[in-house]
């Protein structure tokens, strides 16, 4: 006789449960609700948010995949990939780059431009070329016209309208060149530019065999996914040449990108652990008081299997009606972001239903229910039948053995462990993220479960032995917390499961923005000055500084072409390292500066003394690591023309400004009468750049100004606004996070009805009740808070150091603001959910009895 | 008016056999039952008598299988029921034994019908509403039926718990003070139709009582006090 109890009779049962107290369940609803939300919406939005920075990181590259080539493709494999390509709907166009002399009727002196020649029928793909006066580039580049930068026509004193000599041939300036938004991935540091059309290029003759053109592909594809695939296929292909893709145009937006990848995984992820902890708790506190009812069903012939049946079906309908509402609730949350952040965001994110994520956050929330209930519901075995006989010997028969005990957990935690450890990959879509989060909440689990047995133990012992007389309500309260049939473990430990996966978002997000803005603060510069000689150096930072719009001091920083001969005595041509070797055979920039440039920052060594005779080197991070270096060794070095023999004094991390930027930085000393050229650059408001430029070309006409303001403004503003998001988001999880902390707590509400009925008939007043439990809710609250934050700190400097290579310090403030605030919000919520119960007339509990 | 009868004592339907139950509170080591041995024959009504606290509703739980016994045996229609798995223990009672307990335990999202035909459905034997409603017919409750358990009085949800226990015909019943929490013309009620049903079921029927008046109506009449049987007496039903 070992048929099951049918599905309709368990469905009938579980229905009438859940019909007979709606108000109960309607919070576990709401528990499942705000973890779906959350992960639909955070994920939701923060993929439209993603798609738009990254839209606007396209802008700065004009294609998706960019490949820079220095000869044709080869009519063999090379050809044959392209081709491919195009096949499956990628566009492609070329660009070509070159540098040429130029001269107008006005100013006959020739001077050195870089021109640009593009298909003006396709390019850009993504952003925009601004001409003034306005016009699209396929109307102003034909065979005969041109597009030329302000500089240029100041500096070949003409103007729109007339013409220029390029290659022999005259070509009309139909438009000023006003911005390109992908001139970073260009040739940045040369000043005055053309842009014309491929034909027009043709004409000028300038391109053929031993030119020293430059072309870039640039790869439009259908949908972003296959980015990757198309970069790796084509770096395979031409392994001379230089793929990057959108993420890498600038370093700043490169890492912005990727923290916000990673810091919104693990948004989605806590929102979808908080959310279960608030389910696991209402069931689990449900379950509870079902114990009559299960124990008279197993007095009556039902198996633990049968009645697990019951429980099972109401939490995957309970699981499952959450999981609609949080879709609901995550679509109102998609939609309010940008209207909460409109302020701050130049443009809307498009919010499209993804069904993907209806789909995901509601199997996510079904399976993380069903298994956060999984204890809950394997519970129902350990339910003896004698309760139905008394209810005492239960409780105090129940504790079973250490070993028994610890099997039941772990039959409890390892498909727990397991299935969210799934969930987690799949949802951080990363076996990384997902082991990180797995790793963190099953550590958490266990240190949290020991100190929980610890401390109750500890309470009892104490209380016990305490030669103090203690107050009755503090007497009572503390030992309420080990109280048979108590729920203080569970509590504390998913207490201090939420609030250390709600500091891990606080100390994330913190690190994460901080580090954006380190690492492009407000004063960096747009506008660039190159060719200054040594003698021009004071006098144009006066002239700059007076400038209208000028924001901040102008730096500058002297260069010279120095060729490293020998590290450590080993010439360079024997260096193991192949990017040595090559990189070396050609002089490279170094500086000078007596004091430590302003970013920079040592990390072994130290900076030499000011007024240094020796000749002293300190080499930048990753140029050490290269080298093999460290303070201390010798590179030896030519530059003009002598030889320089430098110790390595320090090895430094390489910062924004003029001096900092250079990887090797020279003694004054060793440098000395070696001719430098100084460039560097300052921020100014975009307004003022043009009278600036038109200024310091009237007074040092061979000074190169390069307004990078445009593009630099996108730049700023995409890390500006990853900044944003990830500081929305995690606001956002840090909320839900209360919510369900304070939910938890709640949750026990049931239980203490009959403990209130029971105090109330032997006497005790509401506020003595009350007192009681305010001791108990707040020693919950604070030893959750100090584990919780603690475990949190841990958990975030992982997580920082493994997945985004950055460091965080332990921070004491943040520990101390979270353990107040776990206690508090522990007490408010215990308050709000013993408030109805304790005005409970006690005989209507007793009757029910 | 008690006469010493000898009975031809059909095969044992319950037996426990030096039965010991200690449960731990604390750091206390509490003895409930010292070396219980009884043998119920099939048929027999038993009433199991005793002060409160003197371990007589501990030993209807351990001879029904609601709890395990710290030491000794239990055999139930032949088969030793103390190291059987929880689930197996169930399916035991589901088969063998009704209940009736002192505060009726009803399921209390169920209507008195569903109460009375739950047993069936959790034995997986489909259910059988000709039978419920017969025995709720049978308790005076048939037009009760579709009531809930908090519909209805502490009389009647006896009567509905009482149908509930024969609803699988078992061949054991056990009752737990079923008429303590009864007036006491309710609680004649509810008897009469629990000594009646028994008549009819052919069912062995251990009763725990303190009621000295409920316990003459039993075959036999067992005594325990401080968890030790003090007494174990046939008697002449006084019907």
């Amino acid at each position: 006789m070992n048929k099951p109890l049918p599905w309709r009779t368990a469905a009938k049962i579980a229905s009438r449960e859940l019909r007979a107290s709606p108000g109960k369940f309607l919070f576990v609803i709401l528990a499942v609700a705000a973890g779906v939300g959350a992960l639909s919406g955070v994920r939701g939005f923060s993929m439209a948010a993603r798609s738009m920075l990254l839209r606007d990181a396209r802008k700065l590259m004009a294609a998706d995949v960019m490949m820079r080539l220095r000869e044709a493709p080869s009519a063999g494999a090379q050809q044959a990939l392209l081709d491919e390509l195009s096949a499956k709907g990628i566009a492609r166009t070329t660009i070509t780059e070159t540098i040429s002399m130029s001269a107008t009727a006005a100013s006959p002196v020739p001077l050195m431009v870089t021109i640009k020649a593009v298909d003006p029928q396709v390019y850009p793909y993504y952003g925009a070329v601004t001409l003034a006066p306005p016009q699209t580039l396929a109307g102003a580049l034909g065979a005969d016209t041109v597009a030329a930068s302000d500089d240029l026509m100041q500096r070949l004193k003409t103007g729109v309208g007339q013409t220029l000599r390029l290659g022999g041939k005259d070509f009309r300036i139909v438009a000023a060149l006003v911005s390109e938004q992908d001139r970073l991935s260009g040739n940045p540091m040369t000043g005055a530019r053309i842009l014309m059309s491929r034909d027009a290029l043709e004409r000028t003759g300038l391109i053929g065999p031993g030119s020293r053109a430059q072309n870039r592909l640039l790869f439009r594809l259908p949908a972003a996914a296959g980015v990757e695939d198309v970069k790796n296929r084509l770096q395979k292909a031409f392994p001379g040449a230089q793929v990057i893709d959108y993420r890498e145009t600038n370093p700043n937006l490169t890492r912005g990108l990727d923290s916000a990848t990673v810091f919104l995984s693990l948004v989605s992820l806590i929102a979808l652990i908080v959310g279960s902890l608030g389910v696991a708790m209402a069931m689990h506190s449900h379950l509870q008081q079902k114990m009559d009812t299960i124990a008279i069903m197993k007095s009556i012939g039902a198996r633990s299997g049968q009645i697990m049946r019951i429980y099972l079906l109401q939490t995957v309908w309970l699981g499952l009606a959450g999981g609609v509402l949080g879709i609901a609730l995550g679509a109102g949350v998609q939609r309010a972001f940008p209207v909460l952040i409109r302020r701050f965001f130049d443009q809307t994110p498009d919010i499209t239903w993804s069904w993907t994520f209806v789909a995901q956050g509601l199997t996510a929330g079904l399976a993380s229910t069903v298994l956060f209930t999984l204890p809950a519901l394997l519970r129902v075995r350990h339910v003896r039948p004698v309760l139905v006989l008394r209810r005492e010997m239960e409780e105090t028969t129940s504790a079973s053995g250490f070993g028994k005990r610890a099997k039941s957990m772990a039959a409890t935690g390892v498909p727990l462990i397991l299935g969210f450890g799934l969930i987690a990959v799949w949802i951080g879509n990363s076996w990384r993220i997902g082991g990180y989060f797995t790793g963190g909440l099953l550590v958490s689990l266990l240190a949290l479960s020991a100190v929980a047995w610890l401390l109750l133990r500890g309470l009892r012992w104490f209380l016990r032995v305490s030669p103090w007389k203690l107050p009755s309500t503090l007497r009572h309260g503390i030992a309420n917390l080990y109280r048979p049939g108590n729920q203080a473990q569970p509590v504390l430990v998913s207490l201090g499961v939420g609030v250390m996966f709600t500091l891990t978002v606080f100390l994330v997000q913190r690190s994460i923005v901080g580090d954006i803005v380190a690492k492009a603060p407000p004063g960096t510069p747009n506008v660039f000055f190159l060719d200054v000689r040594g003698e021009q150096v004071r006098d144009l930072i006066a002239l700059v500084q007076k400038q209208a719009g000028v924001d901040g001091r102008m730096e500058l920083a002297p260069s010279i072409a120095a060729r490293l001969i020998a590290v450590n005595g080993t010439a360079v041509e024997k260096h193991p390292n192949e990017d040595v070797r090559r990189r070396f055979a050609r002089p490279v920039p170094a500086t000078w500066s007596d004091a430590k440039p302003a970013g920079a920052e040592v990390l072994r060594g130290a900076w030499w003394a000011a007024g240094s005779a020796g000749e002293e080197v300190a080499v930048a991070e990753r140029l050490a690591r290269q080298l093999a270096v460290e303070p201390g060794g010798f590179l030896d070095f030519t530059a003009g023309g002598r030889s320089i023999h430098a110790r390595v004094a320090s090895v430094f991390r390489t910062g924004p400004s003029a001096g900092a930027r250079y990887e090797l930085a020279f003694t004054p000393k060793a440098l000395e009468s070696i001719p430098a050229i100084w460039s560097g650059g300052v921020r100014v408001k975009a307004a003022n750049v043009a009278a600036l430029q038109r200024a310091a070309y009237e007074r040092y006409p061979t000074v190169t100004v390069i307004n990078m303001a445009d593009m630099l403004e996108i730049v700023q503003g995409v890390v500006d606004q990853i900044a944003l998001v990830i500081r929305f988001l995690s606001g956002f999880a840090i909320l839900a996070g209360v919510v369900i902390l304070a939910s938890s707590v709640a949750g026990t509400r049931f239980r203490r009805i009959r403990e209130v009925v029971i105090l109330k008939t032997l006497g005790a007043t509401r506020a003595r009740v009350a007192g009681i439990f305010s001791v108990e809710f707040l020693i919950l609250g604070t030893v959750a808070g100090v584990m919780g934050g603690l475990l949190g700190s841990a958990f975030a400097s992982l997580l920082m150091k493994r997945l985004l290579d950055m460091y965080v310090r332990f921070d004491w403030i943040a520990v101390a603001v979270t353990v107040a605030a776990s206690a508090l919000i522990a007490n408010g919520a215990g308050w709000l959910a013993s408030f109805r119960i304790l005005g409970q007339k006690p005989l209507e509990v007793l009757r029910g009895e | 008016m008690m006469t010493e009868v000898t009975l031809t004592i059909p095969r044992p339907m319950v037996q426990a056999r030096a039965v010991n139950k200690t449960i731990r509170n604390g750091s206390h080591r509490v003895e409930i039952l010292k070396s219980i041995d009884l043998s119920i024959p099939a048929g027999q009504f038993v009433a199991i008598m005793g002060a409160s606290g003197s371990g007589k509703s501990t030993l209807l739980g351990l001879l029904a299988g609601l709890d395990t016994p710290s030491s000794g045996s239990i055999i139930l229609d032949g088969e030793e029921i103390s190291h059987l798995e929880e689930d197996a223990l169930a399916q035991l009672r589901g088969r063998k034994i009704g209940f009736v307990f002192q505060s009726y335990q009803l399921i209390p999202t169920l209507t008195a019908e569903e109460n009375v035909l739950l047993p069936m459905e959790l034995s997986g034997n489909g259910d059988d509403p000709g039978r419920a409603r017969e025995l709720l017919d049978h308790v005076g409750l048939s037009e009760r039926r579709h009531h809930y358990p908090v519909q209805l009085s502490g009389g009647e949800q006896q009567r509905v718990a009482l149908a509930r226990a024969f609803m699988v015909r078992p061949p054991i019943l056990m009752a737990d003070e079923p008429t303590g929490n009864l007036d006491t013309a309710n609680g004649r009620h509810v008897l009469d139709l629990l000594l009646g049903l028994n008549r009819h079921e052919k069912t062995t029927l251990l009763l725990v009582t303190h009621d000295r008046e409920l316990a003459a109506n039993a075959d036999r009449r067992v005594s325990l006090r401080d968890g030790e049987v003090v007494g174990d007496e046939l008697q002449a039903r006084d019907e």
